[in-house]
């Protein structure tokens, strides 16, 4: 579809919006007009006070994101071809998956304290799930002809991991990535909603507290554009990384 | 889609008995994890006076009518943005625009709006689960064989009809995985929001047992709807299975 009739809903329902707000129809105060915040978005950027908390988000998720990719794409990569590992660890991961890890909150407070920690722990064993199973699949994905070939060449089994399996891997493994980036902005936000420790999660909910709906907004905003740009950020690496990738030809 | 086989629950049983070993060995202090055998006890406890009932049903009334109210508002936008090209114009673009905004994050902004009562936990559970839904629908809609369209056509089906009879049993299956992916959405922002408001609800129990450190009691309620989800995702995918026998997608 071309931009422009994609712009026309998006238009009419701010312009409704607007309309509806500058009207008095509803109270300005719980619903203000679309152009109120996006001045404030811009305001809160040109006055700094976004930068804090939005360092503080971005550092937490992309911190427990690294540590899931640092032990996840081992030990899925290892579950993909050891058969133990995978008998052991497989049936674990996917049932853990589906459950919502942000009922581990109050638990992992009291193991790694209210601070950064425990909301980085949190982000990590979210984000764990997705990288371990995306790997698994990828290296069980592997065409055994490329095992073949590389076992009759006497290639060694840590050398086989990390020359064979994980490069075959990799278009598996950057899916994860894409999908954990998303899960890591979402529990880092509702991890500091719900324990504080400053970041944009905070910020929400002190806005809200202080009745300030336009703060709220233009923080909403800011949220949605950080997991958007990760997101888009984890697309371009996988594009620009895999194009040698036999499974992208 | 397979029965659960029983030899994938040993890994488990496995991990459960040393997590037992290693507190009853004195390996780790009651202060950082209570032995199983004692969150055991407190979910019998917990079971045997209704706490977990009462609760379960709070949490449940709010999961359940947000999801409802996207599934049928998402089916229904899905099919009409498949079979109504303007309909897709006005809708598709406004979908792209919500679809990166993380729904649990919108919680303080409906509690304004709606309080902070059932209401606002409703409206943010549904809107989550929206856009799977609709999404699913309309591709699966879209999807359908041109040719079974045809030729209910051919015979002169009513648009009312042909959505009934034709587009919506062919798009079942894609609507049925949409449907998953929102009950498990659900669990997710239910959760989330009592933990921020609530006097009652499964969130509400994990998180005021986890404020005055009865962390028994707290891990009691946490595996308590980790089985919960998991039982839910089994009776579902049995339930489909049943429902589906007939469609060719089932076999």
């Amino acid at each position: 579809m071309p931009l422009l009739t994609r712009i026309v809903p998006i238009a009419l329902v701010l312009a409704a919006w607007e309309l509806v707000a500058r009207t008095g129809w509803v109270n300005p105060n719980v619903f203000p007009p679309v152009t109120e915040i996006v001045m404030r978005w811009f305001a809160m950027f040109a006055d700094g006070r976004i930068y804090a908390p939005l360092w503080g988000t971005l550092w937490r998720a992309l911190a427990g994101l690294a540590a899931a990719i640092a032990v996840g794409v081992p030990l899925g990569l290892l579950m993909g071809r050891v058969r133990w590992a995978e008998w052991f660890f497989e049936p674990l991961f996917s049932f853990g998956f589906p459950l919502p890890k942000i009922a581990l909150i109050p638990l992992y407070v009291s193991w790694f304290g209210v601070f950064s920690l425990s909301k980085v722990m949190l982000i990590f064993t979210d984000c764990l799930f997705p990288m371990v199973l995306f790997s698994y699949h990828g290296a069980r994905g592997i065409s055994p002809m490329y095992l073949w070939s590389a076992q009759s060449r006497g290639t060694g089994r840590v050398r086989m991991l990390w020359r064979v399996v994980l490069p075959l891997s990799l278009a598996s493994i950057y899916d994860g990535v894409q999908v954990s980036v998303v899960v890591a902005v979402l529990v880092a936000v509702v991890s500091e909603m719900v324990s504080g420790g400053g970041g944009l999660g905070e910020l929400m909910i002190r806005s809200y507290r202080y009745g300030d709906v336009r703060t709220a907004f233009a923080t909403l905003v800011t949220i949605s554009l950080v997991g958007f740009a990760l997101f888009k950020l984890a697309q371009w690496l996988r594009g620009s990384l895999l194009h040698w990738h036999v499974a992208e030809a | 889609m397979k029965a659960f086989p029983v030899v994938k629950i040993i890994p488990l049983l496995l991990l459960l008995a040393a997590w037992q070993a290693a507190s009853v060995l004195g390996l780790l202090p009651a202060s950082v994890l209570p032995p199983f055998s004692d969150v055991a006890v407190s979910l019998g406890a917990m079971l045997r006076s209704g706490e977990l009932m009462a609760n379960t049903l709070a949490s449940f009334a709010r999961a359940g009518a947000g999801f409802f109210i996207a599934a049928i508002v998402g089916v229904a936008v899905g099919l009409l943005m498949a079979r109504r090209r303007a309909v897709e114009r006005a809708i598709e673009p406004i979908l792209l625009l919500i679809y990166p905004v993380p729904k649990p994050a919108m919680i303080p902004l409906f509690m304004v709006w709606l309080g902070i009562g059932d209401a606002s936990k409703v409206a943010v559970i549904a809107l989550a689960c929206l856009l799977p839904i609709v999404i699913a629908t309309f591709n699966g809609a879209r999807g359908v064989d041109p040719m079974l369209i045809w030729s209910a056509q051919a015979r002169g089906t009513s648009e009312r009809r042909l959505l009934w009879r034709v587009v919506l049993p062919a798009a079942l299956p894609q609507i049925a995985a949409g449907v998953r992916t929102a009950i498990a959405i659900a669990i997710i922002v239910l959760v989330s929001s009592e933990f921020i408001s609530s006097e009652a609800g499964l969130g509400y129990l994990i998180f005021s047992y986890g404020g005055v450190g009865a962390d028994d009691a707290m891990l009691a309620v946490v595996i308590y709807l980790a089985a919960l989800g998991f039982l839910l995702d089994r009776f579902y995918l049995a339930g489909l299975r049943r429902l589906m026998s007939w469609h060719a997608f089932a076999h």
